[in-house]
């Protein structure tokens, strides 16, 4: 069978990345190009300077990708592109340059929702084995879905209110860590100890998240402490913070995996980088006989391998977009497209 | 040679393909808010007209603002990653030049004008078309009145907005015009193709005026 090769594109968020990847499962080559500096400075993402910075960077990133691969853009087989969830300003220039690139080269365009990229970023670890149970966690999103097999996604769960990562940054920034201060949270919560009460949100039965009442009992803790003249044990804070998350993740996913009776778990998203979330899910993993695969750390964050990755798939199965292809902010898992 | 024009740096998509001095396809339309979905689609029905293939254009000229920062976007996405794939010439014009070069008045001089809210315009002042007397800027609209009010001659301002000031000519591309005008220009690399805003974000005028 002839080989095939998905040029990726993802430019969701403040990553301009472009992959290429053979089958859908061998990374040949990828380029990512992170903002994360310039954002830096404002204390988080600013949408507009975002979509500067990738207006600027795009062709670059495509020209870097394909040198590396040491490939012609006419050996690909399909251009897959993110076209939501994100920023809808920064998703429209990676969107135009893939419709542009298929329209001028004569090749297929595939549509990839960000979300199924990250759960097929663990096809470039080890095939998918269904049914499964993914568990998606970054900076914009939380959730839970379950698939039967290739691209038939159901969510089953998701946060409420602010996506996990997100949370882990507005307590970083409370606690005066730069922006994105989510790594920092994760890396002092190995050195303290769970000595701050906190609540775990969320409590009950359904696979839903909340971690906006955490947030602010984080925050609430902080200022009160500040207001008695308190010094905060930063490190025992992280601690305490990161064991709720943790707990309420891994009951909610454990919980899933019961339910449906699935003994494969894949996690996905930039937050799956998180040691903490990690550790505590392999062992309940092991304990329970759960296969689990978590993508390498470069593959959690935002990237294009995870897009053309996710595009083979729908490649296969047929799924194309036309010119007309626009950005989506706010998208849906679903198995329609 | 064929050149390829493409402008959405308003509500407006103006593209059009040039051979030797000869208009053959355009497209003027106000896609509002379809015109990041509808600019490729509407240049791919162009090359369909006319029975051409991406590969048969030369060179691109490609308006980089200033203008709807999303729309400028929009054109310069497509003409560099254009440019770069099938390694086509691209230069760069303004969205003011094109407007004064396409105005129908006798004028001496011609006074693009694009709204920018807040009572400030990106506008420019050019005298026989081309040449800028006040250069492409943001500027408040109250200080580009006073220039324009020591201005000795005819003058004429253009947009494609309304203004309720003073009279505005409608902007009617003349592609054939700027094209002709703008084929000899020097040749850019793709990569280095990128939107003229003339304003910066929010965020960054914020931070500014932290550091003062």
């Amino acid at each position: 069978m002839k080989d095939i090769y998905i040029l990726g594109i993802e430019t969701s968020c403040d990553e301009t990345s472009a992959s290429i990847v053979k089958n859908g499962c061998e990374e040949i080559a990828t380029v990512v190009l992170s903002q994360i500096d310039i954002h830096k400075d404002f204390g988080g993402v600013v949408p507009e300077i975002a979509s500067r910075h990738h207006v600027k960077n795009i062709t670059m990133v495509i020209e870097e990708c394909l040198e590396k691969a040491g490939m012609d853009i006419k050996e690909m087989s399909g251009i897959a592109v993110t076209y939501g969830p994100g920023l809808v300003g920064s998703l429209l220039v990676g969107i135009e340059a893939a419709k542009t690139l298929a329209f001028v080269n004569h090749l297929p365009l595939i549509p990839v929702n960000h979300m199924s990229g990250h759960i097929y970023a663990n096809e470039l670890v080890k095939p998918l084995a269904f049914p499964l149970i993914a568990l998606v966690i970054s900076g914009g999103h939380t959730e839970l879905i379950y698939m039967k097999d290739h691209y038939q996604f159901q969510k089953i769960g998701g946060t409420l209110d602010d996506a996990v990562g997100e949370c882990y940054d507005k307590v970083a920034r409370v606690m005066d860590v730069p922006y994105p201060g989510g790594p920092t949270i994760d890396q002092w919560a190995h050195e303290g100890e769970d000595t701050y009460s906190l609540p775990l949100p969320l409590n009950d039965q359904s696979y839903d998240f909340s971690f906006s009442g955490l947030k602010s009992a984080v925050i609430n803790l902080v200022h009160n402490e500040n207001q008695r003249g308190n010094e905060i044990r930063k490190k025992d804070l992280a601690c305490s913070f990161q064991n709720v998350v943790v707990e309420m993740i891994t009951k909610k996913t454990m919980k899933a995996l019961k339910d449906y009776q699935v003994s494969n778990l894949i996690v996905g998203g930039g937050v799956a980088a998180s040691k903490g979330i990690r550790d505590k899910l392999m062992e309940l993993c092991d304990k329970e006989s759960i296969t689990y695969s978590f993508p390498e750390r470069k593959y959690c964050t935002d990237n294009a391998a995870m897009i053309a990755a996710s595009g083979y798939h729908a490649y296969l199965l047929g799924q194309r977009a036309d010119l007309h292809l626009n950005p989506q902010s706010s998208l849906e898992l679903n198995s329609r497209k | 040679m064929k050149i390829l024009y493409i402008d959405t740096t308003s509500s407006y998509l103006y593209s059009g393909i040039v051979e030797e001095g000869k208009l053959l396809t355009e497209v003027k339309e106000e896609l509002g808010k379809d015109l990041s979905s509808n600019t490729l689609p509407k240049i791919e029905e162009m090359f369909q007209k006319i029975q051409l293939q991406p590969e048969d254009i030369d060179k691109i000229i490609v308006v980089n603002g200033p203008g709807s920062f999303t729309g400028i976007r929009v054109g310069v996405t497509i003409a560099k990653t254009y440019a770069y794939s099938l390694k086509k010439k691209i230069t760069t014009i303004s969205s003011l030049e094109a407007m004064a070069l396409s105005s129908k008045k006798e004028t001496k001089f011609q006074i693009p004008i694009i709204d920018a809210r807040r009572n400030y315009v990106y506008a420019a002042i050019y005298e026989q078309e081309r040449n800028p007397i006040l250069k492409p800027q943001y500027i408040k609209l109250d200080t580009l009145k006073c220039a324009v009010e020591q201005l000795i001659g005819s003058y004429q301002y253009i947009s494609n907005q309304e203004f309720t000031d003073f009279a505005i000519e409608n902007y009617d591309p003349d592609i054939l015009k700027i094209v002709n005008a703008y084929q000899e220009k020097e040749e850019v690399n793709p990569h280095a193709v990128n939107p003229i805003y003339l304003k910066q974000t929010e965020a960054e005028e914020k931070q500014n005026l932290e550091l003062i």
